[in-house]
């Protein structure tokens, strides 16, 4: 059985070994095997080859005596992220609250869209939602960018849907709880100098795959990449198992 | 003497009716058995053609059996239980009956076909339905007309059924009371018209018990499913609904199936079965207190069997009018079944000027009958109006949402409770106008103005062919959605069976408001003919108590007193006929001795008799006292009134309306909390599964889903017990205590909070449903947010409201009635007994 390692983004932070393949990994991570847990978590794949070895001590796991797979084994936790390069990035896994996997695939992020504002809410390795005047990849780039005195090595974090009614407001099947919060943020973009705005320090992600607007990205000041959330008709229906789970929570 | 013998002659038309040479049944008379078989032939076709049908895949058969399975594992267990009650009840009224003479000998019987027939009906309309689902999920991947051609007579053979079986099963009894009774038992005296529609009402009886338990206990079953498979599935699992993973998810179709088939059936059937019956008591009463012919006694009796008859032949041919578009969006595919069912009504409107002129009842009762069309509509449309998500109401409830699971239950009952002002203000608008188009408020006129109400229950129930139907149709829709889901089926597919569980929404909570509104007519109906029956057991008690007279030796014009200003004499020329012979009156306190003069030869006779016809008319007949007495037969309702002090300044009355209010809140409350019990049970059946078969969750291991079903079932069938037996025993007991009036203030009570009640708990649960439908497209935040979690909250909540207590009001408010009139000889015979050992007489 081949090892693999799984770099958990969501909502901890660690390295883990496993002989399990992504879905049955996710299933694992997601709703446990015997303790009935249940909760949302995305993780990445990770190309060992490119890991700094002497940093992470990766090396291949065993199976369990009885021959069944090892589900997991830890290998670092806290600060992790930022140890593994942009290029050892593999597919982004989502597995919903009751251990259904979608795999996504990465890619270098776009030029970023000519809107005046995003929403962006970080999931590694801090949890705010704010509001930017920023594209994802310039987002990625500010947020990571040494020169600044608050920086991440590295962030993930995902664009989400602020869609605006006729009037103005938010568009009513957006889950976010205060809306005129949100709007009163993005109004604060307009002063001079004002880049980004935090909405809110640990927003609580209630129904949060259905407000993905682009997808997930993964930046740092060597570049930014994009895992292009799936449309909503392919959602609707090749992905609808998936789907249907993933709007519960 | 002599003139004794020659008024008895000119007995009331009852009496003429009842010779020998009674005319042969009028050949119009045998469209009614004749329209039961052709909804039994249609719906046997509907039948074959729904299981010629594919299953689809091997997925989706696996599932259909499995709540096909589960649904029969239901059914064998509440029919077990129920057949025990049946034959305890049996042999209670046999003892009544037979042993202590207070009741017809062939209630018993009637009884148990009314119960019979309904259980059939049941089990028809559950085998179509659980058959239905499946195919309806493979028609809808051909097309959705198909898919709505199948679900919608699944649903129709429920409506048929029900229907069918109803008014077969009185059509049989009827002419074999009419034709053959009294030839093979009667002695070759034929029964009387009025003797034939009280006896029937013990079909009512049998009918009522069924609807309790298949109420009773399918709302139990389906809400404890439901909720079992709510709270651990979707709040504690974080899985979907319809999941086959969830161990309670085949418990939960059964449920549906169970509650909304069969329960829903059981209910209509009950208040079809009892508005015919009570409708042709009340006919039957006014015409011969009015003196008309024997002719015109038997067009009032029969005129509801007629209608429903021609009903039942409209309802089938709006079925045929029942198909859409293949593009069709939800207002075209409500369009379609609109259709149907409107050109039903107005069908059965044209045909029932016919019918009240062929009959020679005048307009007014055809104008009674449109009024009970009426009715009906608007209690459904208002229903619609305050549940569906496209109007203000609901939408009110999903805007609360956003501010949380308290504002959203406040709103949510604060809309129930809103929504009861137009069944109520329609139901009493709707009283008044049949009462007075049938001529209730001029002089003399009561019982043609109740007959009216009756009537206009009858008209509303005429087209339950086809509106049960439209109702029943519902959760094989839903079903069919399930299905669709849990085998995977492509979006196509899940988008038509959403669009038809969509519809099927809106039509049950449109079903719920009718079920409620000819209850709340029905159980009015029922009431009045509780006072024709207490007339029946007071003659009967007479008659009883001559044959005890006669065997010490007692004969001729000798007057019996029954003691409690009862009244007996017997009438020579009878002795195998007590009941015919015996001539039953009643006074007023204080009446211990009755002595008259014959009118003819002026010798002084032991008794009244002018309860026996015309020929009496005017008479002064009074007692040595100078007291008047009224003879039963001829007494009118004020006189029962009277004589049993029914007022609202008799404390027994207003006691009465307390114990029905009581019994209505209490009847609530225990089949809720029987739902939170069952639920519980379910809750740690489907954790336990959870915890030992922990491949569930990652589709390796199946999940015991009849462990599920078999909890619910148990669960339902223990949890009914409590309020079945509060529900039986509570008119009984209340009219040994507190006699007549105490019987009458506890049916007015439970009737009028019982029907308020009954639409408050309708109309919240499914605004609060709707409301949660509402989110979930999008709005306030859609799935998954706080908005719908509060209203998940409102939904959980509602559930009993609308599937469970709501529901078995219904049955309540009939049942009391039924209970009542087929116990009114007990209590009209002991509860004066039992006052004087309270001191409350």
């Amino acid at each position: 059985m081949d090892t693999r390692f799984y770099l958990m983004c969501y909502r901890f932070e660690a390295l883990v070994a496993s002989q399990l393949p992504p879905e049955q990994f996710g299933s694992y991570m997601a709703v446990g095997t015997r303790k009935r847990t249940s909760g949302r978590v995305m993780f990445f794949e990770i190309d060992a080859e490119r890991i700094d070895r002497s940093y992470f001590p990766v090396e291949a796991v065993q199976a369990h005596e009885d021959g069944s797979p090892r589900k997991s084994q830890y290998l670092s936790v806290y600060r992790v992220m930022e140890h593994i390069p942009l290029d050892a990035f593999g597919k982004l896994h989502l597995v919903t609250q009751d251990g259904l996997t979608l795999g996504l695939d990465g890619a270098p992020a776009p030029n970023d869209p000519e809107e005046q504002a995003h929403m962006y809410v970080e999931l590694c390795p801090v949890g705010p939602r704010v509001v930017s005047e920023l594209g994802p990849a310039a987002f990625a780039k500010f947020m990571t960018d040494p020169e600044n005195a608050l920086h991440f090595p590295r962030l993930f974090f995902a664009d989400q849907l602020i869609e605006r009614e006729a009037d103005g407001s938010l568009a009513s099947y957006l889950p976010y709880r205060d809306h005129a919060h949100i709007l009163d943020c993005i109004e604060d973009l307009g002063r001079p100098g004002k880049k980004s705005k935090t909405v809110d320090r640990l927003p609580p992600l209630v129904a949060f795959y259905r407000t993905i607007k682009t997808g997930f990205y993964v930046g740092d000041p060597t570049g930014c990449r994009l895992y292009r959330f799936p449309s909503a008709d392919r959602l609707d229906d090749e992905l609808h198992r998936w789907w249907r789970s993933a709007q519960l929570g | 003497m002599n003139g004794i013998h020659t008024l008895f002659a000119a007995l009331s038309p009852l009496f003429t009716l009842g010779q020998a040479e009674r005319p042969p049944l009028p050949v119009w008379w045998w469209l009614t058995p004749v329209c039961s078989v052709a909804a039994l032939v249609v719906a046997w076709a509907f039948y074959r053609s729904i299981i010629q049908r594919s299953e689809g895949q091997d997925a989706m058969r696996e599932i259909a059996k499995a709540v096909r399975e589960g649904a029969y594992a239901y059914l064998r267990r509440q029919y077990v239980v129920v057949a025990l009650f049946f034959v305890v009840v049996a042999a209670l009224l046999a003892w009544l009956a037979f042993g202590l003479g207070v009741q017809n000998q062939i209630v018993p019987f009637a009884f148990l076909t009314g119960g019979f027939f309904s259980a059939l009906a049941g089990f028809f309309g559950m085998k179509t339905a659980t058959s239905a689902s499946a195919r309806t999920a493979q028609g809808a991947s051909e097309s959705l007309n198909n898919g709505l051609t199948i679900s919608f007579r699944g649903g129709a053979v429920m409506g048929l059924c029900v229907v069918g079986l109803a008014l077969l099963c009185i059509s049989l009894w009827f002419a074999y009371l009419y034709l053959v009774h009294h030839r093979v038992f009667g002695g070759g005296r034929p029964l009387a018209l009025e003797e034939i529609a009280m006896v029937m009402l013990g079909m009512g009886l049998g009918a009522s018990s069924m609807a309790l338990f298949a109420r009773v206990g399918g709302g139990i079953f389906t809400k404890a499913a439901d909720v079992g498979a709510d709270l651990v599935g979707k709040v504690e699992a974080g899985i979907p609904e319809d999941d086959p993973r969830n161990p309670a998810t085949i418990a939960d179709n059964v449920g549906d199936n169970v509650g909304d088939v069969a329960g829903m059936g059981a209910d209509l059937f009950e208040s079809y079965m009892g508005s015919i019956l009570a409708t042709g008591v009340l006919g039957t009463a006014a015409a011969v207190a009015a003196g008309l012919g024997g002719a015109e006694v038997f067009a009032y009796l029969a005129a509801p069997m007629l209608l429903a008859g021609v009903g039942i032949v409209l309802s089938i041919v709006g079925m045929m009018l029942v198909r859409t578009r293949e593009d069709a969006d939800m207002r075209q595919l409500m369009h379609a079944l609109d259709r149907g069912i409107y050109a039903a009504a107005a069908m059965t409107l044209v045909a029932a000027a016919g019918l009240c002129w062929l009959l020679g009842l005048g307009w007014g009762v055809w104008g009674a009958i449109v009024v009970g069309v009426v009715i009906g509509i608007v209690i459904g449309k208002a229903t619609e109006y305050y549940t569906a998500a496209e109007y203000g109401p609901t939408k009110l409830i999903a805007k609360a949402a956003e501010s949380g699971h308290g504002p959203l239950i406040i709103n949510g009952i604060a809309q129930g409770l809103l929504s009861a002002w137009v069944p109520i203000l329609v139901i009493a608008l709707g009283m008044a106008a049949a009462f007075g188009l049938s001529g209730g408020f001029r002089e003399g006129g009561l019982l043609f103005g109740l007959y009216g109400v009756g009537i206009a229950a009858v008209g509303m129930l005429s087209t339950l062919g086809i509106t049960l139907a439209t109702d029943a149709y519902g959760p094989i829709a839903d079903n069919a959605g399930g299905i669709a889901e849990m085998a995977g089926l492509g979006k196509q597919v899940r988008d038509r069976t959403d669009a038809l569980d969509s519809l099927g929404n809106t039509t049950a909570a449109i079903g719920k408001g009718f079920a409620i509104g000819s209850a709340a007519l029905t159980a009015l109906a029922l009431v009045a003919a509780y006072v024709e029956e207490v007339r029946v057991g007071l003659h009967r008690e007479a008659a009883a108590a001559y044959a005890v007279t006669d065997a010490t030796g007692a004969a001729g014009y000798e007057v019996a007193s029954l003691g409690y200003g009862k009244y007996a004499l017997y009438v020579p020329g009878g002795d195998d006929d007590p009941m015919r012979f015996t001539v039953s009156a009643f006074a007023g306190a204080g009446d211990e001795a009755v002595v008259i003069a014959d009118p003819d030869s002026g010798e002084p006779v032991s008794i009244v008799v002018n309860q026996v016809g015309d020929g009496l008319a005017g008479m002064a007949l009074t007692d040595a006292a100078g007291q008047s007495i009224t003879g039963v037969a001829k007494a009118g309702l004020a006189d029962y009134m009277a004589r049993y002090n029914v007022t609202l300044m008799n404390p027994k009355t207003i006691i009465g309306v307390f114990m029905g209010v009581m019994l209505v809140f209490v009847f609530s409350a225990l089949t809720m909390n029987a739902v939170g019990r069952s639920a519980g049970e379910m809750v740690e059946e489907v954790r336990r599964q959870f915890k030992q078969f922990p491949g569930i969750m990652d589709r390796t291991q199946k999940p015991d889903y009849a462990r599920c079903v078999l909890i619910s079932t148990r669960a339902a069938q223990k949890e009914m017990v409590l309020p079945s037996v509060l529900a039986l025993a509570a008119p009984l007991a209340v009219g040994l205590v507190l006699g007549v009036a105490g019987v009458l203030g506890l049916l007015i009570g439970g009737l009028c909070c019982g029907f308020a009640m009954a639409v408050f708990m309708a109309n919240s649960g499914g605004a609060w449903d709707n409301a949660k439908k509402l989110i979930e497209t999008g709005a306030h935040g859609g799935k998954g947010s706080d908005a719908h979690k509060a209203a998940v909250v409102g939904d959980t909540v509602g559930d009993p409201f609308k599937d469970t207590s709501g529901p078995s009001l219904n049955i309540l408010i009939k049942l009391m009635s039924m209970v009542s009139i087929v116990f009114a000889g007990l209590v009209v015979v002991y509860a004066p007994v039992v006052g004087q050992w309270l001191g409350i007489n």
